[in-house]
């Protein structure tokens, strides 16, 4: 029943944006808004999240939108891009909530802006809510009107360590954007996991945002003659990397944490040359793993947009029917207190695609952070298929990110 | 040894997309005394365009890249004819300005009909051959071998045909070579339009090895001056020389010092290079 | 065979031939003197096409050629080797001899680069060394012979003598007196009058841009002002 009632909305509300939306006139508007990189190198996250808020929205909407008291709200998103440039994402928040007189921000892809619009968030009359980015300290100084969907790296990256280390590799090459908080952290957390079983990482080399050419580093993590690679960073260079190992000769097990669909990684290296490769992270959306929502999620998305929504896109997705939920739990739109105080007690929505691990029964835990299953991810012939669980622990997890200011 | 071959491959495949940028450099400034910064957007167009004619219009890669060659020699003439002739005898100043804003111009073209997602040119090569342990992946091997045959047939056109010589004379005294009867209008044509050709084969090769993306042109055009400034202003043997240079250093920087430095480290090498001999390898004291 | 008329040449504002006449018969050599910016070397230029021509009409062989661009000129037959040499510094010897046949698309290039060297041995010992590496001496020669390559109908020289040894200067006098000989109809621009004077059949005086005196050249070696001004006599 359950199963019906979501693929007749998903299937209306593809409709009706086709059609523009207008049959409901609704007494109400509610605007909210999106920050979000819709160009530049991060749109790959950043685009399909924004997306995904707006069929979110338009889903609401066609559902008969948000009730509070009496009145009826549909919802009418703003975006606007901040290209993942933390000066651009704090001029777009500031426009969102001075000018367009905004409550509600959603989207934030990348850790940098992000970090920079939570540093001056709290004392704001609104209620920030992230998404893919994955920088820990975002949630570590419990900021009560902030809160986010995406597990931070390092929960995901001790996950990953204590998994290849099962498959028994002692020695592990890393090559990542190791400049970045989020991705060192990441590897930082598989390190200890992986000291634990007795492995070591033999090298950490590094690459930029723009790198093309991995070779120089891939030739030197050769000669070192590793057990496994490792690879963490953003999907274009990472998909670089692949693709040169293999030119490179490099037969070594490649583990990786990108989160980029099978479409992105093809654009780049063929499906041979990505054969194998593990990609080890919260375990997103692939249609292999997915629930009835992922399903639906994933037909509405491709079906609206003409492309398939990237794996982290669901993040905002569901930030969105949070949302929806803690408004109607504070029976408010006016009072973001409120409104944020309700998003802490919320119980996982119906609706959501990710898989959250609840903590004592609420999807954020106190420190506004939420948690999703990690899984291990294979790439078989030309698809990422999901092999296993990795074993997390949201619970323990959490206490530890409570401990760190 | 091995690790050091190899890096040394890793190098010179990206060294022949180097020297192909600077010949062009090199050429238009010998002749002309411009700093022709658009030619790095001007050679992704090439790449942006083939990755177009294969993926969007569905033509062989070959095909696509003639076609690519072709447009380019016509840009080329364009360039000079529209925004350099009409500056050739004003204030240097004035050309460097077109240069700037020609840059801007043909980078906004760019964004506009190929969006600001980076493109990668299939190829289907994905063999890879093994020799002694150096792996070379195929795609690299006909990068690196036509590289070699551009700046050979590069060089020939020069020291062997008329118009080639011309270009020289005119590089190196403009009024004799006029008394030579050489025509100098039409000289920098033919230059603009052979050294965009040999932009856009570097278009193609970037495009195909790694990516065309915005901002990878101005990226490609500073290391091309780079070279020009490591080889000798003007020189052609010196394009060829730096451009392998600073290639083979970036890749041996990259994997016997640090990754993260290998921008930094290459120019450390030309500034090295620039205090021991001012007028760069080949340049002429 | 080379005719000017009235011909003014100018620099912007500054005006410094002013309206100048004169001819070159087929077969002759003709010099012009005069001392240092009276105006002989922007004649040569203007009418070698580098520099425009402010007005009057200069022609060869009945064909206006005034304001014509450089190469058209070259095309229509005349060659100027010019002052200071000029030679190609980076290209070869036998390049630069090469570039003198540019306007020419006969098959006799090969063979009158052979009737060079033999000219100027020095330059068949030399014939795969950078130009700019060849002394004075050689450079003026291989300027000479780069400027023959052309097989130019009128044939210009702009100061072949300046700043060469006297044991020089004298050969270069030498080699002019057999392009001479050899039927070559001859232009020469020289401050060394004595030596123009004594090649030339002809010979115009020029002062501040003006033509002040015109003769034979053994009619003008022995005018006492000229005598007197250029000759140290």
């Amino acid at each position: 029943m359950n199963t019906m009632l979501t693929k007749w909305t998903a299937g209306a509300a593809a409709a009706l944006v086709l059609t523009g939306g207008a049959v409901f006139a609704a007494d109400k508007t509610l605007d909210i808004g999106v920050s979000d990189a819709l160009t530049g190198g991060a749109a790959v996250y950043g685009l399909p999240q924004a997306n995904a808020v707006k069929m979110a929205a338009a889903e609401i909407n066609a559902a008969g939108g948000i009730a509070v008291g009496g009145d009826t709200y549909m919802l009418n998103v703003i975006a606007y891009d901040d290209k993942a440039n933390p000066t651009e994402a704090s001029n777009a928040v500031r426009k969102l909530i001075d000018r367009d007189g905004v409550k509600f921000i959603l989207g934030f892809c990348c850790s940098g802006a992000t970090g920079a619009v939570a540093s001056f968030i709290e004392n704001e009359d609104a209620v920030m809510l992230v998404g893919n980015a994955a920088e820990r300290s975002i949630t570590t100084r419990e900021i009560p009107n902030l809160v986010r969907t995406r597990p931070p790296a390092d929960y995901t990256g001790a996950a990953a360590g204590t998994f290849v280390a099962d498959k028994g590799h002692k020695r592990v090459a890393v090559l990542g954007a190791l400049d970045v908080g989020f991705y060192a952290s990441y590897v930082d957390a598989f390190e200890v996991e992986l000291n634990k079983a007795g492995g070591e990482i033999i090298s950490r080399e590094a690459f930029s945002l723009k790198d093309r050419d991995m070779s120089p580093q891939l030739t030197k993590i050769r000669e070192q003659q590793p057990d496994a690679i490792l690879v963490v960073g953003y999907v274009e260079p990472a998909a670089f990397v692949y693709r040169q190992a293999v030119e490179l000769g490099i037969d070594v097990p490649r583990y990786g944490f990108t989160s980029g669909s099978e479409e992105q990684f093809l654009r780049v290296a063929s499906s041979e040359q990505m054969e194998g490769v593990w990609d080890l992270r919260p375990t997103e959306l692939t249609l292999l793993s997915a629930s009835d929502n992922g399903i639906a999620y994933h037909k509405n998305y491709s079906d609206t947009y003409g492309i398939a929504p990237s794996p982290s896109s669901p993040y905002a997705y569901d930030q969105t029917y949070a949302l929806k939920d803690a408004i109607e739990a504070a029976g408010t739109v006016d009072d973001t207190q409120a409104v944020a105080a309700a998003l802490r007690e919320l119980a996982v929505p119906d609706e959501v695609v990710m898989q959250y691990l609840p903590v004592d029964g609420t999807m954020f835990d106190v420190n506004g952070q939420a948690y999703t299953s990690n899984g291990a991810f294979q790439w078989q012939s030309g698809n990422w298929v999901f092999v296993q669980d990795l074993p997390s622990d949201a619970a323990a997890y959490s206490a530890f990110l409570s401990t760190i200011d | 040894m091995i690790e050091i071959l190899q890096q040394i491959v890793n190098g010179v495949a990206i060294g022949g997309v180097y020297v192909l940028i600077a010949l062009g450099l090199t050429t238009v400034f010998g002749i002309l005394g411009i700093a022709h910064f658009a030619h790095g957007s001007v050679s992704m167009f090439g790449g942006y365009l083939t990755f177009f004619l294969v993926s969007g219009m569905g033509f062989p890669l070959l095909l696509a890249i003639l076609v690519a060659l072709l447009t380019g020699l016509v840009i080329g003439m364009a360039i000079e004819f529209l925004a350099y002739r009409p500056v050739r005898n004003a204030n240097h100043i004035n050309a460097f300005i077109v240069a700037l804003g020609l840059t801007m111009m043909v980078e906004g073209l760019n964004l506009e009909f190929f969006g600001h997602e980076q493109v990668v040119i299939p190829t289907d090569l994905g063999r890879v051959f093994n020799i002694g342990g150096v792996t070379l992946p195929e795609l690299r091997l006909y990068v690196i071998l036509a590289a070699a045959l551009l700046i050979l047939a590069m060089t020939i056109f020069v020291e062997k045909t008329k118009t080639g010589q011309a270009i020289r004379a005119v590089a190196e005294n403009r009024d004799a070579a006029i008394l030579m009867g050489v025509n100098v209008n039409t000289i920098p044509l033919v230059v603009f339009a052979i050294s965009t050709a040999l932009g856009v084969c570097a278009g193609v090769m970037v495009g195909s090895l790694f990516a065309i993306a915005p901002g990878i042109g101005e990226g490609l055009v500073v290391k091309g001056f780079a070279v020009l400034i490591l080889g000798g202003l003007g020189s052609i043997p010196g394009a060829v020389v730096g451009g392998l240079v600073l290639g083979i250093t970036e890749a041996l920087a990259a994997g016997f010092i640090s990754s993260a430095y290998k921008d930094v480290i290459a120019f450390v090498v030309m500034i090295t290079v620039l205090l021991v001999r001012p007028q760069g390898l080949m340049g002429k004291a | 065979m080379l005719e000017v008329n009235d011909l003014r040449v100018a620099y912007g504002a500054i005006e410094v031939v002013h309206g100048i006449t004169l001819n070159v018969q087929a077969g002759e050599c003709v010099a012009l003197v005069g001392a240092n910016g009276a105006g002989k070397s922007s004649t040569l230029k203007a009418i070698c096409g580098l520099i425009p021509a402010k007005s009057g009409r200069i022609s060869l062989e009945g064909r206006d050629i005034t304001n014509a661009s450089g190469h058209a000129i070259v095309k229509a037959g005349i060659t100027m080797c010019p002052e200071g040499r000029q030679v190609f510094p980076q290209m070869s010897v036998l390049q630069n001899l090469a570039m003198g046949a540019y306007a020419r698309r006969d098959a006799e290039q090969a063979s009158d680069i052979d009737e060079m060297m033999d000219m100027f041995p020095i330059l068949r010992d030399r014939a795969g060394q950078a130009a700019g590496t060849l002394s004075g001496g050689e450079q003026e020669m291989l300027a000479i012979a780069r400027a023959l390559m052309a097989r130019p109908r009128l044939c210009i020289f702009d100061e072949p003598s300046l700043g060469l040894a006297p044991k020089i200067v004298a050969e270069v006098g030498a080699t002019i007196d057999r392009i001479k000989k050899m039927g070559k109809t001859i232009l020469l621009v020289e401050q060394n009058a004595a030596m123009a004077l004594r090649l030339a059949d002809r010979a115009y005086l020029f002062e501040a841009g003006e033509i002040v005196l015109t003769g034979t050249g053994a009619e003008l070696q022995k005018h006492p002002e000229v005598a007197k001004a250029y000759l140290g006599h």
